[in-house]
């Protein structure tokens, strides 16, 4: 962090041969800005010459670096001898000018993005009806149907939060009869025991990895919705135990708990064999050396994968508005429903869950980097076993916000 | 320990007609060893002659196909024997030293011991202490295993298999992943280990270790042992022409 802040500074008091490479660049933004229409809202309105100064400063600018840059072609190698612009005092006076280049560009940026989308917003919430403008109808919906979207935003948090840590318990559970494996010490009942373990750990994977979320919660709240009403009650009693919040938590979690499990899985097999057998050596038993050295190992690895599991719940919960869960998507089709914006409403609720997953993957890099010990310097092959092994078969592989950070 | 079911005779474990395979690939050839009380008995040959699998097996982390390993009156390759209880008398010393990760040096020599003998912490953690002192580590006691040099980290190791107080020790290659600069600090804490009267199998390609410390050498050779004799007779006066031009190449430098 230092470091780069070293760097930027260096860059930025050092005199140094790119100046018009990049300035130039920031220059011609600013000419586009001073060429876009005046908002109401626009400072710059009323000192029209200082606008002008600015545009034909820039224009100026963008000339210079033209010079610089045919001076560049024709003198190729001996560019920095050659160069009056490379010469001092002449570079130092264009470092300092490339500053006002900066600042020019950001007086026009103001003026008009800024302010621009401040005026729009203003005149927009002024309106009694919908406004026909892309950015003026996203603001008005945004302001009307605020109550909604955030009611949406806390039931998709929600489920996305609640549905992982429930499933991380339930993935540990099922993962350890995943991988048990029949001891020779073991006797006929827990052989059994611990083959249908594996079998049901292996078949419940299979079936929920290899179905639609959207169909399980379909599946799963209709199926409680009968059970409760062959009990007797009525509509309303069932949504008060059985409502669509809680159907949806309950398949949310039993979805993602096949993932996660799989995942742990992975993190477990990469586990170093040695480990177990070191352990086995001593005359632990196979559950001994699972509980304390292979596990603790297994999810240590697992955990940056495991973090991406909340991410993509985020995603995938969207699927639960079938069902009539009030998430950020049931939400946003409400909206979209008394005002028929589709694409404006839309790209509001893809914003929102970007800005939920950014924060979220934000969130779990700083918890997994708090959890994970100092890395320690690899001095041995067994080492390098034991640090290189992470996420192995995630199976179909959801998708991922920060997979290469992950996979680190 | 040992006398409770040893008899003074007998030897403290007997290989008896082992086979294993991997696949179609035989391994180990109806092999017969016995190892007696307070012996150390080395197995030497090329890679792929099978000898770390019949080390393997005298622990069961490989499942014979046939035959019998006796060890305190009970036959370790029979179906269903209760094999964490014998592995208790028998350490191993790994390759890859194979310390816990996720433990520091003091736990990785207690964790077995508090678990299996139900020793107090305080008790477990004194005789770690006293074999952590015996290998030169004591300290390094509270260090992460992970931060260790390889040295250092198979001494931890025969350590934490010593915290068992085995009658046997099983060594695999224990110095084969180490530079050659610090194999000596390993193999002077096994010659001490010897000196106490440690019964000890090793599998190593150190000779020197082999011809001074030993009681017996075992060269091993496609699966079978093919020759067994005192390390004297060995190393100054083979019989087989095998076992000749496998001698010659590691004495030759």
């Amino acid at each position: 962090m230092l470091k780069r802040f070293e760097k930027l500074k260096s860059f930025i008091v050092d005199d140094h041969k790119y100046v018009f490479l990049g300035t130039s660049v920031v220059a011609a933004i600013g000419v586009w800005f001073s060429l876009q229409k005046r908002s109401s809202m626009s400072f710059l309105r009323g000192a029209y010459v200082f606008e002008v100064a600015l545009y034909w400063f820039l224009m100026a600018w963008l000339a210079l670096a033209a010079v610089a840059l045919v001076f560049k072609l024709t003198h190729w190698n001996t560019y920095g001898e050659t160069s009056p612009f490379r010469k001092k005092p002449l570079v130092t006076a264009v470092r300092w000018l490339s500053y006002g280049v900066w600042v020019a560009t950001a007086v026009l940026f103001v003026d008009r993005a800024f302010m621009g989308f401040l005026a729009v917003t203003s005149e927009a919430l002024a309106q009694d009806k919908n406004p026909s403008g892309f950015l003026s109808s996203i603001v008005y919906m945004v302001d009307k149907g605020w109550g909604i979207i955030a009611k949406g935003v806390m039931t998709t948090v929600g489920l996305s939060v609640f549905g992982t840590l429930i499933a991380f318990v339930l993935a540990i559970l099922l993962v350890f009869l995943r991988i048990q494996s029949v001891d020779r010490s073991d006797n006929d009942a827990v052989r059994f025991f611990k083959q249908t373990g594996v079998l049901f750990a292996k078949i419940y994977s299979t079936v929920v990895r290899g179905t639609p979320m959207m169909v399980q919660g379909m599946l799963i709240y209709f199926t409680g919705f009968g059970l409760l009403k062959n009990t007797g009650m009525t509509v309303s009693e069932i949504g008060a135990v059985w409502s669509t919040f809680v159907a949806g938590l309950v398949t949310i979690s039993l979805n993602s708990t096949a993932y996660m499990m799989e995942v742990l899985r992975g993190g477990i097999e990469a586990v170093d064999s040695g480990q177990n057998e070191a352990a086995r050596s001593l005359g632990l038993s196979q559950w001994q050396a699972m509980i304390k050295v292979v596990f603790p190992q297994g999810i240590k690895n697992a955990i940056p994968a495991l973090s991406n599991e909340l991410v993509v719940n985020i995603k995938d919960s969207s699927v639960l508005s079938v069902i009539g869960v009030f998430d950020l998507m049931f939400a946003t089709k409400t909206v979209v429903g008394i005002y028929f914006k589709q694409i404006e409403m839309y790209a509001v609720a893809a914003v929102v869950y970007l800005c939920l997953t950014m924060v979220a993957s934000w969130l779990l890099g700083k918890f997994a980097r708090h959890l994970s010990v100092e890395p320690q310097p690899l001095t041995s092959v067994s080492d390098m076993n034991a640090t290189v092994g992470t996420v192995a078969g995630t199976g179909s592989s959801k998708y991922s916000l920060d997979q290469k950070k992950a996979r680190k | 320990m040992a006398s409770e079911t040893t008899t003074a005779t007998g030897p403290l474990i007997r290989v008896e007609n082992l086979r294993k395979s991997f696949g179609s690939h035989l391994v180990l050839k109806d092999i017969d060893l016995a190892v007696n009380q307070g012996e150390v008995v080395t197995i030497i040959g090329a890679s792929g002659s099978g000898k770390s699998t019949l080390l393997r097996c005298m622990n069961l982390l490989e499942t014979p196909d046939s035959g019998h390993i006796w060890f305190h009156g009970e036959d370790l390759a029979a179906d269903r024997v209760n094999i964490n209880r014998l592995r208790e008398h028998i350490g191993m010393v790994f390759q890859s030293f194979n310390l816990f990760n996720n433990m520091n040096v003091l736990d990785n020599c207690t964790l077995a011991p508090i678990t299996l003998k139900k020793m107090s912490r305080a008790e477990a953690e004194a005789e770690a202490r006293r074999n952590l002192e015996a290998v030169g580590l004591a300290n390094f006691i509270n260090a992460p295993s992970t931060s260790l040099s390889g040295g250092q980290k198979q001494r931890v190791a025969i350590a934490r298999a010593l915290c068992m107080k085995p009658d046997l020790m099983l060594f695999d290659e224990p110095t084969s992943a180490l530079d050659p600069e610090i194999v000596g600090e390993v193999l002077n804490v096994m010659r001490d280990l010897a000196a106490d009267g440690m019964t000890m199998v090793v599998v190593t390609h150190e000779m020197a270790f082999a011809k001074s410390v030993s009681d017996k050498v075992v060269f091993m050779d496609q699966g079978v042992i093919a020759e067994e004799s005192s390390p004297q007779e060995m190393f100054t006066n083979p019989k087989l022409p095998r076992t000749r031009e496998f001698l010659a190449r590691y004495l030759e430098d």
